[in-house]
């Protein structure tokens, strides 16, 4: 079995902490502290995480951010741990438990009092829309709660190695990584309390935030809420498309750049868009070969820079073309292509397999609103934005009042115009709860500014439409 | 088809290059950016003011007249997208210096294999300076004066 | 051939497309049927090509789709969070 932690690479450093050891199924698997279980057995050589209900197929990680479900197994008896976004500690016991989890029984835990507080503002997520809002509402004066379910504040910008795009003032020229770091930390000097570790499980009326913590549940009685959970990555349909090997883009990436470890040997990208892109010359950067990436488009998706980039690193780009298998035993061995016509039917005898141990799916991000759907926010689907969003004012708030919505919860845009739309939403969400005054109100206007700014030009064509489609009037949010 | 819009390879054509007479004078850069995105950094760095745009979501408009080919955008452009030509001072040789972020990383004297803008390889080339900026360094190869227009990355050899 | 939909509760698209021609024509009447968007991730990881299959078989657009409740907890909590087995005791 080869290495499958990385220890050089030209742009990060991994600072491994202290070494440990754990059991998995009787077996003891190496871990650095600050490993999650998931990454510390993939490591290791494990794929298959889990058995499937009814097909008992074997299934890997898919998402590696908690939302997939995707890698679940029992650790210290408590079933359906998602081991992804779960710490590896030491001696834990850790097994697969597939469809059939053993009842944990009543030692592994017991009900704690509920507790109930009151706060002025609760922003859900960690990523660059809720640390700026969080950081807006703050300065302004308002007592600020971040719910974050990783163990450090910055959300998706963590594994963004690449330097950011955008304009010098918003932080271009410097890579995500840094600017996550940087967020959080002023966040933290404004006195925003962060909530790390913390599941929020849900909404309940009127304003109420319940959430996992610590092992208990809480409930927040909030003034205001700004929703920014980010995004889930879209599944593609193709035979053989659960097995392991087939990951996502956003999943590789995690794994990569926040563990330090790379997904194999040799990588099919599905997808051409930026994501696809970028993952792809980080995977070359990380020393793995890239087949290829296709694109079911005529056209690539993503910036020409981004294309070059991996071009000139000898990666074909082939549009008009389509997954239809994953080749193998139980396990990606190889993936089957072929090209497709305008009406995306497939060209005869242009069928072909690409060898490849990884089927990458970068086929693009939808909005994650299910906190919101529970807030009876109205939602309208709007393609440009990459499906379900909630209506909202240009203000960002949503049709329920108290709850804003900033980041790709409510539109999949560039990381720096979800900063842009967590500072709005934040600055709102403050003039709402409090008196109206003028450094708000500044706030607001230079936010609006710059997302007008980034939603310019042809490829600000989409966002720009999209969202014209689901921003309403005051009067309509009621 | 075989615009950059299906290949990703951009053409000669394509792009807002210095005339002849400039490129025989002295080192220039060569912004190899041609869409409209929101991106500024080269605007921001050039010490010159020898790169301008109007609006953020412009292609960088560059003075070649003001530009020294100093090399300092090549290393901020998040796109890896610029790089500096230099064919004034031989007859036959020219140098291009080129982005990087891969390892290994070459020394000054290393021959590598430079490679043009699909990856193929074009010919061997002497290492004449590398220089770092944050985690990108800038490359710079000598190659044969024809191939000025063609070499655009590199690997190391062994 | 097995093009798996849901991947928690072990859907594949044929089952889908039965389920379909049965009269289960409704996202709704589909996670009641086959327990699609059922499992621990909350339809997180399906809905997007149980939408496409349901779009393609009855010719509805996507926006015309009813879209399944939401309820928390949106993901899944150990029943010692919510319920005790003795009285509530403080910890600490
Ligand atoms: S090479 Fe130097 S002078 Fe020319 S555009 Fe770049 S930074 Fe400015
Ligand atoms: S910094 Fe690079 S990618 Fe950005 S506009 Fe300038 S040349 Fe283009
Ligand atoms: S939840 Fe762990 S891989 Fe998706
Ligand atoms: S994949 Fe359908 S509920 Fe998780």
């Amino acid at each position: 079995m080869s290495e499958k932690r990385i220890f050089d690479h030209p742009v990060l450093k991994f600072d491994r902490g202290q070494e440990f050891y754990f059991e998995f199924e009787g077996k003891k698997i190496k871990a650095y502290e600050g490993e999650t279980i998931a990454s510390a057995l993939y490591a290791d050589g494990l794929t298959k995480f889990t058995e499937s209900k009814i097909l008992e197929r074997p299934r890997g990680f898919f998402c590696a951010i908690g939302k997939c479900s995707s890698c679940i197994m029992s650790v210290n008896g408590r079933p359906h741990v998602r081991t992804c976004v779960t710490q590896a500690e030491e001696n834990m016991k850790v097994e697969r438990h597939g469809a059939r989890p053993k009842f944990p029984g009543i030692d592994v835990g017991r009900g704690k009092e509920i507790k109930e507080k009151e706060i002025e503002i609760a922003i859900i997520g960690g990523g660059p829309a809720g640390l700026m809002a969080a950081i807006t509402a703050a300065k302004l004066g308002s007592e600020v709660h971040l719910f974050d379910e990783g163990s450090n504040p910055g959300g998706q910008l963590i594994k963004q190695t690449h330097q950011f795009f955008g304009s010098h003032e918003e932080d271009a020229g410097t890579r995500g990584i840094v600017i996550g770091e940087n967020l959080a930390e002023e966040a933290q000097k404004l006195g925003v309390n962060i909530h790390p570790k913390t599941k929020v499980l849900g909404y309940y009326f009127d304003r109420k935030v319940a959430v996992e913590r610590k092992g208990r549940f809480e409930i927040y009685d909030v003034g205001g809420i700004v929703y920014a959970g980010g995004a889930i990555e879209n599944y593609l349909a193709f035979e053989n498309n659960d097995f392991p090997g087939v990951y996502g883009a956003g999943g590789v990436q995690t794994l990569m750049n926040e563990e330090g470890i790379v997904p194999g040997e040799k990588v099919l990208m599905v997808g051409s868009g930026n994501v696809g892109l970028i993952v792809s010359y980080q995977l070359l950067q990380a020393g793995v070969d890239v087949a290829e990436v296709i694109e079911a488009l005529p056209t690539i998706g993503g910036y020409q820079v981004h294309a070059s980039k991996i071009r000139r690193a000898g990666v074909p780009i082939q549009t008009s073309h389509t997954i239809v298998k994953a080749v193998g035993e139980d396990e990606v061995e190889g993936a089957v292509v072929h090209q497709v016509d305008e009406d995306w039917k497939k060209v005869e005898g242009t069928e072909r397999k690409i060898d490849c141990d990884i089927i990458c799916l970068a086929v693009g991000l939808r909005p994650d609103t299910s906190f919101l759907r529970q807030a009876d926010c109205e939602m309208e689907y709007v393609a440009e934005l990459g499906g379900f969003v909630p209506l909202r004012t240009e203000d960002m708030r949503t049709t329920t009042k108290g709850i804003y919505v900033a980041g790709d919860s409510a539109g999949i845009e560039e990381a720096t115009v979800a900063a842009l739309e967590g500072k709005l939403a934040g600055a709102a969400l403050h003039e709402e709860l409090n008196e109206e005054d003028e450094e708000t109100k500044r706030l607001k206007r230079e936010a609006k500014k710059g997302l007008e700014q980034m939603r310019k030009g042809p490829y600000g064509k989409v966002p720009r439409l999209g969202v014209k489609t689901c921003t309403v009037d005051e009067e309509v949010c009621g | 088809m075989s615009g950059h819009e299906n290949t990703g390879v951009v053409r000669k054509e394509d792009m807002n290059i210095p005339d002849e007479e400039r490129i025989e004078k002295g080192p220039v850069v060569i912004m190899e950016c041609v869409e409209n995105i929101p991106c500024n950094p080269c605007v921001a760095v050039c010490s010159f003011d020898a790169v301008k745009m109007k609006e953020i979501t412009d292609t960088p408009e560059i003075d070649f007249d003001t530009c020294t080919g100093c090399g300092l955008c090549v290393t901020e452009c998040p796109g890896l997208a610029i790089f500096v030509i230099d064919c004034s001072y031989s007859e036959d040789k020219c140098k291009v210096t080129v982005p990087y972020e891969y390892l290994p990383v070459p020394e000054e004297g290393d021959e590598v294999m430079a490679l043009d803008r699909k990856g193929e390889e074009v010919e061997k080339a002497e290492v004449t300076d590398v220089r770092k900026s944050g985690k990108t360094y800038a490359v710079t190869l000598e190659v044969d004066r024809k191939n000025v227009w063609n070499v655009r990355g590199f690997e190391v050899i062994g | 051939m097995t093009i798996v939909v849901c991947r928690c509760e072990d859907v594949t698209e044929e089952d889908i497309v039965e389920a379909i021609e049965e009269g289960y024509d409704e996202l709704e009447k589909l996670k009641r049927h086959l327990r699609l968007g059922m499992g621990p991730c909350q339809g997180k990881t399906c809905m997007l090509i149980a939408r496409r299959i349901l779009g393609r078989e009855t010719g509805k657009s996507v926006d015309d789709m009813d879209t399944p409740t939401a309820r928390p907890p949106s993901q899944p909590v150990p029943f010692s969070l919510l319920a005790s087995p003795e009285e509530c005791e403080e910890d600490e």
